[in-house]
């Protein structure tokens, strides 16, 4: 049981150095993650915008990352210079994001850790359930002025 | 002018490299979010040069790659990836890609790769531009 609660440590600390190292390469500022903690009641941890991403292979679960609608238009303000960033633009950068995240993971875990195309979502799906089998860590994420929430949900 | 393919499932990813690609001498001969669309593309447009994402509905980038290079074996085609695993990095140049690049891409790092990629000696030994 330790042993397992150790190697769902280590794999969120890979999530952790991904996430930090999107900002630090595409925005020059650093993100700064909180204490993660495990999600132990029913409570979904949502924000405006999440994009997910479904892992099979040597692991199975899920990452998400839902941030308010302003972190992901400072993000597209970066990247493409326009302020007027439409739903589908948010969508598809909370998409991206989680898929970068999730396939950096690669780098240390192998090709036998394998990822879905992203799962996009606005507001709190009625039909979002979790599986029951899985451990759910939850980090807290600030970068500027926003905060987000990256979860990890393994078996 | 060398024509380039933008292939991403992502929206903003393709408009990001156009951007950070457009003070090179390129035409955007079009941007597809499959593989399905991507080959269609490179069937009625010929490009030189394509960008080719890995996770993608429909059909994956290795897939497409693969498929490219039996309809159009002279493109160039640099892998644009999260999958940040050797194996994956491998697996695409021995398909065919003559680049790799993980995302997260920086303006610096796409043209770095670029600029490696589009360099090529001329028998004389001077470095042209070209495809």
């Amino acid at each position: 049981m330790e042993r397992r609660k150790e190697e769902f440590e280590a794999t969120c600390k890979l999530f952790i150095d991904s996430v930090s190292n999107y900002f630090k390469v595409l925005t020059e500022v650093n993100s700064e993650m909180g204490i993660p903690y495990l999600k132990e009641s029913e409570e979904i941890v949502l924000k405006d915008f999440t994009g997910m991403i479904g892992i099979s292979g040597s692991k199975k679960g899920f990452v998400y990352i839902s941030a308010d609608k302003t972190m992901f238009e400072d993000l597209i303000n970066i990247f493409l210079g326009i302020e007027d960033a439409s739903n589908a633009d948010i969508l598809d950068m909370a998409g991206e994001i989680s898929n970068v995240v999730a396939g950096n993971v690669r780098a240390n875990l192998g090709a036998n850790f394998m990822i879905s195309v992203p799962i996009v979502f606005k507001g709190k799906p009625e039909e979002l359930q979790f599986p029951k089998n899985v451990s759910i860590y939850v980090i807290p994420l600030k970068w500027k002025k926003h905060k987000a929430f990256v979860v990890v949900g393994l078996e | 002018m060398i024509k380039l393919l933008i292939v991403d499932d992502s929206s903003i990813m393709r408009r990001t490299i156009e951007r950070n690609l457009g003070h090179y001498n390129l035409e955007i001969v079009g941007t597809a979010a499959t593989g399905v669309e991507a080959l269609e593309l490179v069937k009625e447009k010929k490009p030189d040069i394509i960008t080719l994402d890995i996770t993608m509905p429909e059909m994956d980038g290795i897939t497409c790659l693969v498929e490219i290079m039996k309809i159009h074996p002279q493109a160039k085609v640099m892998i644009i990836t999260a999958l940040s695993d050797k194996l994956t990095g491998l697996q695409a140049l021995d398909k065919g890609a003559r680049g790799f690049l993980y995302k997260p891409v920086n303006s610096m790092a796409l043209s770095k790769a670029f600029d490696k990629l589009l360099k090529h000696k001329s028998s004389d030994g001077t470095e042209k531009r070209g495809v």
